[in-house]
């Protein structure tokens, strides 16, 4: 035989051979040829590797070197580098995600470095379409050792002593199959190998048959002898054109070489093997549903007894093994029941292939022993979730199979340990799913496969999956009642207990699973018509506006935009936000991080869109107050004139009311006119928000202290029905480092309160701010503004993905010049004369994970550093302070500081108390403290009114349905969201000058004609815009 | 002859026999939809389901389908075939509440509220027509179609098919588009105007506690008028 110095080993898997690797094969044959190495390098194309997430995959021989998603265009350099000058190409190499260094071996990879195989031990190593690859690698020695040296019984004794169980799913003892068929006195007796592999997500047998299809044969050629058939049927789906062609090519092979057929090694034993193909349907692997197909009827399942092992094809007795379970037989005769029953547990032996899939980073098929935990196969060997995403649930065996959430990754894999957790071990599929995932839609997903697939024949499976799909999707359309819940446990378990089948039996596993470790998520749907994983496209709408606090219609002011009716876009906007000024400036924007065109390009700019529809109604002198809907109502009190208090106070006063803000300050606007400097919030923009406010009829009475002036007992004995108290979180928090008590050192609420009172703290030349939040921005930036300050640094003890601040915000500080260090603690203040003079910090480095998910910072030793200032600003954190004005012993009850209400109702332990934004929540955004007011208005209404006080949820839709704007291929092609413009970097020292400029009217037409209009998906919006038509 | 327990009774059965016929033999009820004496039988209605073997690994099967075997036990009335049966004529007057024959099952199983949006095709795919079709009137015009929920009986093709003598068999057969029940009320889509059983020895008991064995036919549990919406 002739020898090569070196083999390319091109994965010819389905998977690969999708992404090309057929074209990989012949260019490498081409070069080779080209470079006149054909005497020396060897091109075979081999079975799938398993890694099908990194098709084409090249692996060469003997090196082990591993090529990944390789081009055509690759090969040429990759044959001149590796082949003639012997350097390994890094950059075709795998590359983790988590270390970015290139890993050059096959067995070095994660992915496979913790495998065991077995069943797959010939994969992407021999070609599988030559049975002489697969001979030389021990093949047919365990059918010659069968036919030759032992009896039937011998057989089934040794696969029955191994622990085989079924690999279908089931996990029937593979000898006492055996041995029940072999017992049975009729004849013929058959063998049909089960390779109809229905279920979505789920690849093992197809990747066997693919990969070595002789191992499949010879393990039906000893179940043959041990059963003592004469004849054998491959069953194989339609759908593996691939696995097809090679199980003819392998069954042609076997019997040329007398491996089949008559008189097998002169043994006197015949077997043949006919291979039929199945049309698609999911039930076909069921047993009995299998036969009829093979027998050319219906596959529908009949009832058992009688066992195929007693009336099968045909009626005679017949054995049917799955395909893994076959290939895993000549194992175990050639290496010994002992040395196999060595793997794996206690009640489930040997090694198990399972299919790697969905929000994971390593895509394909392992084979792993059998007890081994989720958390091993899913983030060792899987690599874990895509983006750093967190893992939610992993749904395995398939459509009958269920969904296992994070408290059972510990969990080691059996038959016993998955059917106890609510799941079943099936043909091994696994579909991991991250928390973008909705697992009502996932259960949607499975009752529709099953409803479609179910034979039809049984009431409880064909009408019972029917009618669970339509009760699923009515939840997942936002249509669900409580009582669901109630008839889908009833129906699930009937359809379970009346079935015939096994398909019927598991049809509810979906269901029942999801139910059970995610029934928060059902009732989240059904009661407040939310799905936080955005999937459930009924109930999200758009996601703009479904993530807004304040249900602003995005969608509707933008299309308006697009449509150039201002106006309308600027009602839009006010119905629902009394300071949209504010939060086009402010807003921390979280419509645009879930904006579905950000999914594959670029987000909207939202807020820059209402920016400019805002600056548009100000030129043009539009102002909007609507009318109020009742008169002269009763008066409440509100505490605190911040973005809450303004917002509960003029909601109040649309419904009639008449409501009174109580502020403590000299001016009104709480954090919005303190604690935020003019470069990004004028004066004179929130001014005029606040006056629209007044107009509306809202009293602010400023100076008033709450616990000194006013109490909450005197307000509601003088006759105000209600209090809401918005007092916001104004106090500092401390670091907890020495010499930070010392002159000199500010803490930003103090900082920034003075310098938009425009009372002037002397800073001197070199300021340093602690923290990474939008308050330690907003006091560096400032603080820069000073004509004093000469340098501003900014040290944080994260990176910068971990800034709570506003990314662009962070952007714009660097942009100015402000030293932002990430990775840097402070240890202590470094005091002369009683005086902060400079900071001593230590460089941080990033740790394992914390509970939040985020990596945690640990000092390096010895690399502490000192830094001189004039002044240093701490910007930790802030929190609520309630004890000046509710007592010990007030029936208001908190959690520390934080005031405790109820989330559906935003009352406190006291009624006719209620409470909302910062002081409830702690420090938090502009846009979640108007939707704490709006939710106050709305209950303390339905308070005074004597109703039950409950929130209300509605679907989310906009109010009016605006006809999309469509853009022409080309000019989709070329619409990119533009750069929002700020004033020159030099123009801003020394003095506070807005920075941000809006867009101008060009830019905001075109930028609004890029929405995607998700509005318009749901069924509702189709019917409005159809009718409109 | 084989020996089983049926309902805590030591029954004798011809070799093939399968527990409904054993039933029937002893005169034990169990209703039926989609058998009859004269075709093969289906286990399709899922109606006929008794209880079988011993907890916690007893399950439920069709008796029409399961053979009697020696040894067997087999519980004809419980708790769990009784909530099986009602799902399934719930299921099915859903499908077609026109049928007097299902409507009258209602009766006797006490379903008093159907909770599925009525389909109203006045086919429940018993498969007895098509059974009646080939086996009687050795006919084979009729068949079913597709799968799962997209499941219809229909002619090859949708065509008039030439094997059809127009005998009209299947009509005959039908307990779903023949003999209309003028009772059901749009709302809730149960007529209920006939006897209604309420055996309330099923909130005591896991077997129905019937005189003789007979189920639902001691008529004590019978309510004259039943509540709607119960």
């Amino acid at each position: 035989m002739k020898q090569y110095r070196t083999h390319l080993l091109v994965c010819a898997g389905t998977g690969c051979v999708s992404c090309g690797s057929f074209k990989i094969k012949e260019a490498l044959e081409q070069e080779v040829r080209k470079r006149n190495l054909q005497d020396e390098v060897l091109v075979i194309a081999t079975g799938c590797n398993g890694f099908c997430e990194r098709g084409p995959i090249l692996l060469v021989q003997p090196d082990g070197v591993f090529y990944q998603q390789l081009k055509v265009e690759d090969v040429p350099h990759l044959v001149e580098e590796h082949l003639l000058k012997g350097r390994p190409v890094k950059k075709l190499m795998y590359v983790p995600p988590a270390t970015k260094e290139p890993i050059p071996k096959m067995m070095d990879i994660e992915f496979f470095k913790h495998q065991r195989l077995i069943v797959l031990r010939n994969r992407g190593r021999i070609d599988p379409e030559k049975i002489d690859e697969y001979i030389g690698f021990d093949g047919y020695q365990a059918m010659a050792k069968a036919l030759t040296e032992m009896t039937s019984d011998e057989i089934i004794a040794e696969i029955t002593a191994s622990g085989l169980r079924g690999r279908g799913g089931a996990g029937f003892p593979t000898g006492k199959k055996w041995q029940a068929c072999r017992r049975e006195k009729a004849t013929p007796k058959y063998l049909i190998c089960n390779g109809d592999e229905g279920d979505p997500g789920a690849f093992m047998d197809r990747s066997v048959l693919e990969a070595d299809p002789h191992a499949v044969l010879e393990g039906m050629v000893i179940g043959a002898k041990a059963i003592d058939a004469e004849k054998g049927f491959i069953y194989i789906r339609n759908e593996y054109p691939l696995a097809l062609k090679r199980v003819e090519i392998a069954i042609g092979q076997a019997r040329d070489y007398g491996l089949l057929g008559k008189d097998i090694l002169e043994s006197g034993f015949n077997f043949d093997i006919e291979i039929v193909q199945g049309a698609g349907a999911f039930v076909s692997g069921e047993e009995t549903a299998l036969i009829a197909s093979v027998e050319g009827r219906i596959a529908m399942p009949r009832q058992r007894p009688p066992y195929p092992a007693q009336k099968g094809h045909m009626g005679k007795p017949t054995t049917i093994n799955n395909v893994e379970t076959l290939a895993t037989v000549p194992n175990i005769i050639r290496r010994g029941s002992e040395w196999f029953s060595s793997l794996g547990t206690e009640t489930s032996k040997g090694t198990k292939i399972f299919s790697l899939v969905g929000k994971i980073n390593n895509t394909g098929l392992v084979e792993v022993p059998m007890g081994i935990s989720l958390r091993d196969i899913i983030f060792g060997i899987g690599g874990g979730i895509p983006d750093d995403r967190k893992f939610k649930a992993v749904q395995i065996g398939g459509p009958s199979g269920g969904c296992l959430p994070q408290s059972k990754l510990d969990l080691p894999i059996d038959y016993e340990s998955l059917t106890a957790a609510g799941s079943i071990m099936g043909s091994g599929g696994m579909i991991v799913m991250d928390d973008k995932t909705c697992m009502v839609d996932i259960a949607k997903y499975f009752l529709n496969f099953l409803r479609d697939e179910s034979c039809g024949k049984c009431v409880s499976c064909r009408e019972g999956t029917q009618r669970m799909w339509e009760i699923v999707k009515g939840i997942s359309d936002g249509k669900g009642r409580l009582s669901d819940i109630d008839l889908l446990e009833e129906l699930a378990t009937a359809c379970m207990d009346a079935s015939m089948c096994g398909l019927g039996q598991t049809a509810a596993n979906p269901v029942l699973s999801t139910l059970k470790y995610f029934k928060n998520e059902y009732n989240e749907h059904i009661k407040k018509r939310k799905c936080s994983a955005l999937v459930c496209k009924e109930i999200v709408s758009s996601p703009c506006q479904y993530i807004c606090p304040i249900d602003q219609e995005a969608s509707s002011y933008i299309a308006l935009i697009a449509q150039k009716n201002y106006e309308e876009a600027f009602r839009i906007i006010m119905k629902d936000n009394p300071l949209p000024s504010v939060c086009s400036r402010v807003c921390h924007h979280p419509c645009e991080a879930d904006c579905r065109a950000g999914e594959s390009g670029e987000a909207i700019s939202i807020r820059s869109l209402k920016r400019f529809v805002m600056d548009w109604a100000d030129k043009n002198g539009i102002n909007y107050v609507p009318e109020p809907v009742g008169q002269n109502r009763e008066k409440v009190a509100i505490i605190g004139s911040g973005p809450a208090g303004l917002t509960a106070a003029y909601y109040l006063a649309r419904k009639g009311f008449r409501p009174t803000i109580f502020e403590c300050l000299s001016v009104a606007g709480g954090t919005l006119a303190v604690g935020i400097p003019d470069h990004r919030l004028p004066k004179d923009v929130l001014d005029k928000e606040i006056e629209r406010i007044r107009n509306a009829g809202v009293e602010i009475r400023t100076g008033v202290v709450l616990g000194k002036d006013v109490s909450i007992d005197k307000l509601l004995r003088e006759g105000y029905k209600a209090v809401f108290c918005a007092t916001g979180a104004g106090k500092s928090l401390k670091m907890g480092i020495p010499g930070e008590d010392s002159e000199c050192v500010l803490h930003s609420l103090e900082y920034l309160r003075s310098v938009n009172l425009g009372k002037k703290i002397p800073v001197g030349k070199r300021v340093c701010v602690v923290g990474g939040g939008n308050s330690a921005i907003d006091s560096a930036r400032a603080a820069l503004r000073d004509p004093d300050c000469d340098r501003v640094a900014i040290f944080y003890r994260r990176t910068k993905a971990e800034m709570p601040a506003l990314a662009e915000e962070v952007d714009a500080a660097i942009e100015e010049g402000i030293d932002v260090q990430f990775l840097v603690a402070p240890v202590k203040v470094v005091t002369k004369g009683g005086r902060a003079a400079a900071i001593e910090c230590v460089r941080m480095k990033l740790g394992e994970k914390d509970d939040s998910g985020r990596r945690k910072p640990v000092p390096i030793e010895g690399s502490n550093f000192i830094y001189e200032l004039d002044t240093l600003i701490l910007a930790i954190s802030e929190r609520p302070d309630t004890s000046s004005y509710i007592g010990e012993g007030d029936e208001i009850r908190r959690h520390g500081e934080n005031i405790i209400i109820d989330e559906e109702t935003a009352m406190t332990t006291r009624p006719g108390v209620f409470a909302g934004g910062d002081n409830v929540t702690g420090p938090n955004t502009v846009v979640e403290a108007i939707a704490a007011g709006k939710l106050a208005a709305e209950t303390i209404e339905k308070f005074i009114a004597g109703q039950p006080v409950r929130r209300e949820y509605r679907l989310n839709r906009p109010s009016v349905y605006v006809q999309p704007w469509i853009l022409s291929e080309e000019e989709a092609d070329k619409a990119r969201r533009p750069e929002r413009k700020h004033i020159p970097v030099a123009h801003r020292r020394k003095n506070f000058q807005e920075v941000e400029l809006g867009f101008s009217e060009e830019e905001a037409v075109q930028e609004a004609r890029r929405c995607l209009r998700c509005d318009l998906e749901t069924e509702d919006a189709k019917k409005a815009i159809g009718a409109s038509k | 002859m084989i020996e089983f327990i049926m309902n805590g009774l030591k029954v004798r059965a011809e070799e093939g026999w399968t527990v409904l016929e054993a039933a029937r033999f002893y005169g034990l009820e169990i209703p039926t939809l989609c058998y009859n004496e004269g075709l093969t039988p289906w286990g399709g209605c899922r109606l006929c389901l008794v209880e079988i073997g011993e907890r916690p690994k007893a399950k439920l099967v069709s008796s029409c389908t399961y053979r009697a075997e020696e040894g067997l036990v087999v519980r004809t009335d419980t708790k769990r075939v009784w909530t099986a049966r009602r799902m399934m004529v719930e299921l099915m007057i859903a499908m077609a509440p026109g049928s007097k024959q299902l409507q009258d099952l209602a009766s006797q199983f006490g379903v008093t509220q159907v909770r599925f949006k009525p389909k109203n095709e006045e086919c429940i795919l018993c498969g007895l027509c098509v059974r009646m079709c080939a086996e009687q009137m050795d006919g084979r015009a009729i068949g079913f179609q597709n799968r799962g929920h997209k499941r219809k009986i229909s002619t090859p093709f949708d065509i008039r098919s030439e094997e059809c003598r127009l005998c009209g068999a299947c009509i005959y057969i039908c307990p779903a588009c023949q003999l209309r029940c003028q009772g059901p009320q749009a709302e809730t889509v149960l007529c209920n105007s006939c006897l209604t059983m309420d055996p309330s020895c099923l909130d005591h008991f896991d077997d129905l506690q019937c005189w003789m064995y007979d189920a639902g036919r001691c008529g004590t549990c019978v309510r004259e008028k039943p509540t709607a919406g119960k």
